[in-house]
């Protein structure tokens, strides 16, 4: 083919651009100096060593997942039942309630967190991790419907009724055929808004208390340069983290898909 | 109808929002009984079928399942499985754990018991040793059997089938309407079948309910049903229908392009209409002449203007004389009989016995 050549250097230099930053991530990490420049000195795990020594960072870490691991509960289960609604159910106003549930999605979030807070002051509600989760959940339902909504769209709705015409009952046919046959959907919903509520920045710095947030609490840190290579190997944990996440999950997802007997139509990875 | 009825539904009507789709259905369908509902779509027999199941509420009338109401008895307590025309069987479990999933709520099996069923089951669709296989490595033709062997294991009073065989190839959709019958007379259970297919419904079932727009148009046995259409409609759902028109003086016939002819009361089953009227006459019925055979009473002439060859049959289009569409006739290809070709003259012979009078 002609101009292969010039789209491989093309998608070669999009793919440099987009991950370089991330492979300089580890790099560093293992740098003994705290300047980031090359050439790299010395090869350290100092900065690794470091990380339980810095409670306030330990504490942030904390605070996210406690985050992160609401969030992704509390929207999976809300895009679950936003989902079913829309794939088996008629109801007056549906097109626009689906719409506006769909559309923080698009909506600026410095907006979202800007007038939750207005709301939340106006309220007198302390700010505290339950105001993030609030917010972050806002955020991350409507990615776990789009997630869900195509599972519950690919199931076949004569499947419920052959469970019921057998003799089970609404809840026990949505437990023991709905739910497995949609897993690997929830499964997908559960980690992307894990993912999402672990490095949102704007409403988490918005809506914090006393305790940051692991994003919230980098961002300060950028003003002490020695605290930097410390930051890197954090960094590079999380990287890890999120690879072997994904991994496990996009596997989960095709044993899924393989398991129904459905053939693989996009996921993730 | 032999037996008392099993299911028995009275002025059953169902509206979605302004949308008539059942108008007012009375049917009694007889213990035992295999018996079909065949329409072309949208005529309501799957809304029919899916009411007896309990996955509709009729919005008006009331439905007896052996001899009790229905009316406020979900699709889950009701006497009825369904094979669904998707099969649907479960995707994430064995071809075991589908026949066995209607079983998990008799609590009074002990786990050998069920196991011992489900082996009858699928040894009685002809699956037997396939009870491990993972479901959805299952061809067409096994997920129809297994979906058979999960509804028949808890021996339900009826069996509703919604289009079981449209899916499937042609051999495979016959091999299996022979299986299907032979199934429903081994284990003696009612069958309600829902088809679009003519040729399948006369096949399989014992009674036939014909239906239009939400109405019965003719409730009938198979042979009745083909020989004796109660409407123009009907007879043309039915197989392939000529239809002539006719000037009706009593019972006798003046008919467009084949002549007079004299009819039996039955002959017109909504009743011998008075003046004009048609006649109906099966293709099988009416026969091409060939040189030196007997000449029979009925003969009409016309032109072959086209013709279908099938191998075993010869299909003739033929321009009766006096006439402005041609009827069609066809003919059995025996040894040693000639096809004519298109532009030929034909001789016809008929039979006033077959003829069907509609208003």
């Amino acid at each position: 083919m002609k101009g292969g050549g010039l789209l491989r250097g093309y998608a070669l230099l999009y793919l440099l651009f987009l991950y370089a930053p991330i492979i300089l991530l580890p790099i560093f990490a293992f740098n003994s100096s705290t300047i980031i420049a090359f050439p790299l000195s010395e090869f350290t795990t100092q900065w690794f060593r470091e990380i339980p020594n810095t409670p306030a960072l330990v504490e942030s870490v904390k605070t996210s997942l406690i985050i992160a691991v609401s969030t992704a509960l509390l929207s999976t289960v809300l895009g679950i039942c936003a989902a079913r609604a829309g794939a088996k159910y008629r109801f007056p106003g549906k097109a626009p309630i689906l719409g506006f549930i769909m559309l923080p999605l698009v909506l600026p979030e410095i907006i979202v967190a800007v007038s939750m807070l207005v709301v939340l002051l106006a309220l007198g509600l302390p700010l505290g991790h339950w105001t993030v989760i609030l917010g972050h959940t806002l955020i991350c339902t409507p990615f776990c419907i789009a997630i869900l909504n195509s599972a519950f769209a690919n199931l076949d709705a004569s499947l419920e009724e052959a469970a019921y015409d057998l003799g089970e009952t609404a809840w026990s046919t949505f437990r023991l055929i709905t739910l497995p046959l949609v897993m690997p959907g929830i499964v997908s919903a559960l980690l992307i808004s894990f993912t999402i509520s672990l490095d949102e920045f704007i409403i988490a710095f918005f809506l914090t208390g006393t305790e940051p947030t692991l994003p919230v609490y980098l961002w300060g840190q950028l003003r002490f340069p020695q605290k930097i290579p410390v930051v890197m190997a954090l960094g590079t944990i999380l990287v890890a983290m999120s690879v072997t996440l994904l991994t496990f999950a996009e596997f989960m997802r095709r044993r899924g898909i393989a398991k129904a007997g459905r053939k693989d139509t996009g996921g993730f990875l | 109808m032999k037996n008392p009825p099993i299911v028995s539904l009275r002025g059953v009507h169902k509206y979605y929002g302004n949308y008539h789709a059942l108008r007012g259905i009375d049917l009694d369908i007889g213990a035992g009984e295999f018996f079909s509902l065949l329409g072309p779509s949208g005529c309501g027999k799957t809304t029919l079928l899916r009411t007896i199941a309990g996955f509709e509420d009729p919005s008006d009338g009331v439905l007896l399942l052996d001899g009790k109401d229905m009316a406020h008895v979900p699709a889950n307590r009701r006497p009825t499985n369904m094979v669904f025309q998707s099969y649907a069987i479960f995707p994430h479990l064995t071809v075991a754990e589908n026949v066995a999933f209607g079983l998990r709520r008799r609590s009074d099996l002990d786990r050998s018991a069920k196991q011992k069923m489900v082996e009858e089951s699928l040894e009685m669709v002809g699956l037997g040793g396939y009870g491990g296989r993972a479901a959805h490595a299952l061809s067409g033709g096994q997920r129809q059997r297994v979906a058979l062997a999960r509804a028949l294991i808890l021996h339900p009073k009826v069996l509703l089938l919604d289009e079981p065989l449209s899916a499937l190839d042609k051999k495979l959709r016959e091999q299996m309407q022979n299986e299907l019958r032979r199934l429903q007379r081994h284990v003696g259970i009612t069958f309600i079948l829902v088809t679009h297919d003519q040729e399948e419904a006369l096949i399989m079932s014992d009674r036939i309910a014909v239906m239009f727009e939400g109405e019965i148009a003719q409730l009938a046995d198979p042979q009745t049903l083909y020989r004796r259409p109660v409407t123009r409609r009907v007879a043309d759902f039915i197989g392939v229908m000529n239809f002539l028109p006719a000037k009706v003086d009593g019972r006798t016939l003046e008919i467009a392009g084949l002549g007079r002819a004299e009819v039996q009361p039955d002959q017109a089953p909504s009743g011998m209409p008075s003046g004009s009227g048609h006649i109906g006459i099966r293709p099988e019925t009416m026969s091409v002449l060939f040189e030196g055979e007997k000449t029979p009473v009925r003969v009409a002439d016309g032109k072959v203007v086209e013709l279908a060859y099938y191998g075993d049959m010869t299909y003739y289009q033929v321009l009766l004389d006096g006439t402005e569409s041609p009827v069609t006739v066809s003919m059995k290809n025996l040894v040693g009989r000639k096809v004519l070709e298109r532009g030929d003259r034909a001789r016809i012979s008929w039979d006033e016995r077959s003829l069907v009078v509609f208003p």
